[in-house]
């Protein structure tokens, strides 16, 4: 969605983890091509868990450590760096000229695009799920149970809402709606004015994935090993699917398909509207990252990264670096930025 | 120094020099002739506890068979829940669980828990059992703040989803992001040997044991392990607090044995332990302990309870003995050079192979030490079912 903001600047909204239900993380899709040689390599100083995210010729990467990094795709260098107060596992979300992530000092932060901090909000324990932005609003769960509305010109806080557990899951905000999965093990619906909710449907054990919605399903991995369809509208359950282990991955969405990881190793693409299995592949013993969709292929890292065709899955080609076990890569153009565990950052091409 | 120990456990001939390096598949050149001399050095001026391994109850290991518990590798939260109260007023003599868990913790006590989220997510410390062993803590009056889950690495807590899965309040700590990050560990509070030439001598134990909590909740799994024979109360606390323990490790001679259980006896880690709650809910039987292989992973619906962590091993020893028995697999004892292999990926899918020679004596070698009883005989073992 596109809108209009006092000073007249298009803002595009980011409304759910790596901004829309195809993971696209800011980009247009791209034909994901196997690597071949690396471009630049960054030392991000420490682990890192979460997504790069993409806009305007600058990747930016947030390190455990808490260190946002700015950097030049072009030259792989550092243009500045932003300290936050705690480790970081959360990965960033753009809007206008911001960037926001949570930290385990219990705040969300809003940077600006020169590395100076906006502002902070705080809660009550760590932030790892993604801030999402819809209409000038910043949503987010905190692991101290509850979710939170804020300004995103000033921080300030709307409202806040408890729930029943530790929130891990990143929220999916629709014009009038937030889905999001919860510790407790209940995928929950909130009225995104209020904050009250307007239903919650309980599965068998925590949630740690985070839901996209399409077509009035929720989708959503919960950790009793089912992959769940609820109607957006009364939570009902639609179909559920059953994995090996647990869920973590959050889905993407291609087509009539609905692609995620299970801790199982395998990335499963099923139909949306029914849940039948189109295809599964194994791509490593553990998959927990969500899956980043390019041109007909599926990308995931899982001890590696993998590219699948997202038709038939089929491994097209597969990278031994970056093993990070949460992070995305990133597709722009004929290169690929790959965050790994180890806090190196590769451009291949 | 006081209360510095100086071990020499035998002398050292002529250790090979081999690459510095953490892997501990870098292979040793030559079979090293000896233990090597180990320098402990506990917190000084520390004064131990009796509640301390092997603590209240030596010798004495309660073990609860539900094999409802596990139902197609799902863990029913209701019934370990029972299962830990009847392992608790059994392994105490108490009428009531809440008068059982009170022998150990008091409501001003900062309780660390101590999982094993190693092998996750096939095997690790279930999340249903970690709750209820929360639930009980807090029974007592202890508030959400003051109790701690931790593990050495974060990305392995990460991989079983503990943050989202365990209560609000508590705190979840992984004591370093990755194998090589520093910090969060104890300059003074040390193990001191070199067993392979390595140039990094040192193993420091974690602040958060010296520093943060006063009692800890030992949570191990029931796993074998292919270079100490099986990993279980003693591993779990000795080389899930201290730091460098691969450089122990050059395939295929480990010096598990002695190290682990000296490492048990440093203070404050000896009297810290005071309960030993190990989660047979899983059985590794191969493999262990990172094997995500399902054909090696039994679901027996087990939970002990002890606070000598020399019996529950020696218990857990011999429960994964016979389950390789009944398999056909070699015994853990077993040091046969035809069994050994380079190849991790062959070692994944034949029993009978393996990448060290596996060193079970670790157990035997900890009730040496003073922390616990390791012969059968002697050891007061209750089968039990709710």
């Amino acid at each position: 969605m596109m809108r209009q903001t006092g000073n007249s600047k298009a803002v595009e909204d980011w409304p759910t983890l790596l901004k829309d239900n195809a993971r696209s993380g800011g980009q247009t899709p791209q034909p994901a091509r196997s690597p071949e040689r690396a471009v630049w390599q960054f030392r991000a100083g420490g682990s890192v868990r979460s997504a790069p995210v993409l806009k305007d010729g600058d990747l930016y990467v947030i390190s455990v450590a808490g260190a946002l990094h700015a950097i030049d795709v072009v030259t792989g260098t550092a243009k500045w760096k932003f300290q936050a107060g705690g480790q970081v596992h959360s990965t960033p979300s753009l809007f206008a000229d911001q960037i926001l992530f949570g930290s385990d000092d219990g705040k969300v932060y809003a940077v600006n695009h020169d590395g100076t901090k906006r502002w902070e909000v705080p809660t009550g324990a760590e932030v790892w799920a993604s801030p999402v932005i819809r209409d000038g609003v910043v949503f987010f769960g905190s692991a101290d149970t509850k979710v939170y509305a804020v300004e995103a010109s000033s921080g300030e806080i709307r409202w806040a809402h408890e729930l029943g557990g530790r929130i891990y899951s990143t929220i999916c905000a629709t014009e009038r709606q937030l889905y999001l999965g919860c510790g407790d093990g209940k995928v929950c619906c909130l009225d995104s004015s209020s904050g009250r909710v307007l239903w919650s449907t309980a599965t068998g054990n925590g949630i740690d994935s985070s839901p996209a919605v399409v077509d009035d399903l929720v989708l959503i991995g919960s950790e009793d090993f089912f992959f769940y369809a609820i109607s957006a509208t009364t939570g009902e359950v639609r179909w559920k699917y059953e994995t090996g282990l647990g869920i973590a991955s959050s889905p993407a969405i291609w087509n009539d398909l609905t692609l995620f990881g299970s801790k199982d190793g395998f990335l499963y693409a099923l139909e949306t509207q029914t849940g039948k299995l189109r295809w599964k592949t194994r791509v490593g013993e553990v998959v927990t990252a969500p899956p980043m969709i390019g041109d007909g292929v599926v990308c995931i890292q899982a001890g590696g990264t993998f590219a699948l065709d997202t038709s038939n899955g089929k491994i097209l080609w597969r990278a031994g670096l970056a093993g990070a076990i949460q992070s995305v890569p990133v597709l722009a153009g004929e290169t690929i930025y790959l965050a790994s565990l180890s806090g190196e950052i590769y451009a291949l091409r | 120094m006081d209360r510095r120990t100086f071990v020499k456990a035998s002398c050292i001939g002529s250790a090979s020099l081999l690459m510095q390096g953490l892997d501990p598949m870098i292979r040793a050149e030559s079979a090293p002739t000896a233990v090597p001399p180990i320098e402990l050095c506990g917190l000084a001026d520390y004064k131990p506890s009796p509640l301390g391994m092997p603590g209240l109850f030596p010798a004495r290991v309660i073990e609860i068979r539900e094999a409802n518990a596990i139902v197609r590798n799902r863990v029913s939260q209701p019934i370990v829940g029972r299962m830990l109260e009847r392992a608790m007023k059994e392994l105490t003599g108490e009428r009531s669980a809440r008068e059982a868990w009170a022998k150990f913790i008091q409501p001003s006590d900062i309780v660390g828990i101590k999982i094993n989220p190693s092998g996750a997510p096939a095997c690790c410390s279930s999340p249903e059992i970690v709750r209820e062993i929360i639930s009980s803590v807090q029974s007592l009056g202890v508030p959400a703040r003051n109790i701690v889950v931790y593990d050495r690495y974060s990305y392995e807590i990460d991989l079983a989803s503990y943050q989202a899965l365990l209560p609000a309040g508590i705190r979840i700590v992984g004591i370093q992001e990755a194998f090589a990050s520093g910090g969060g560990y104890e300059s003074n509070v040390y193990c001191d040997a070199t067993f392979f030439g390595e140039w990094e001598t040192r193993s420091y134990m974690a602040s958060i044991v010296v520093q943060e909590v006063n009692k800890i909740i030992n949570v191990p799994t029931m796993k074998d392990h292919s270079a100490s024979g099986v990993t279980g109360a003693l591993k779990n606390l000795a080389y899930g607090t201290f730091n460098n323990v691969a450089r122990t490790h050059r395939a295929p001679y480990s010096f598990t044995n002695p190290l682990i259980g000296m490492m048990c006896t440093v203070e404050p880690l000896r009297s810290k332990s005071v309960l030993h709650i190990m989660d047979g809910m899983r059985q590794v039987w191969h493999g262990g302990p990172l094997t995500q292989v399902q054909d090696f992973i039994d679901q027996p619906g087990i939970l002990l309870a002890a606070t000598d962590p020399v019996a529950m091993d020696t218990i857990e020893l011999e429960a994964i003995e016979k389950t390789r028995r009944e398999r056909g697999a070699p015994s853990l004892w077993q040091h046969d050079a035809n069994s050994i292999t380079l190849n991790t990926e062959e070692f994944h899918r034949d029993a009978s192979k393996n990448l060290f020679y596996r060193q079970p004596g670790h157990i035997a070698a900890a009730a040496h030490l003073g922390l616990g009883i390791a012969d059968l005989k002697q050891i007061d073992h209750r089968v039990l079912s709710v």
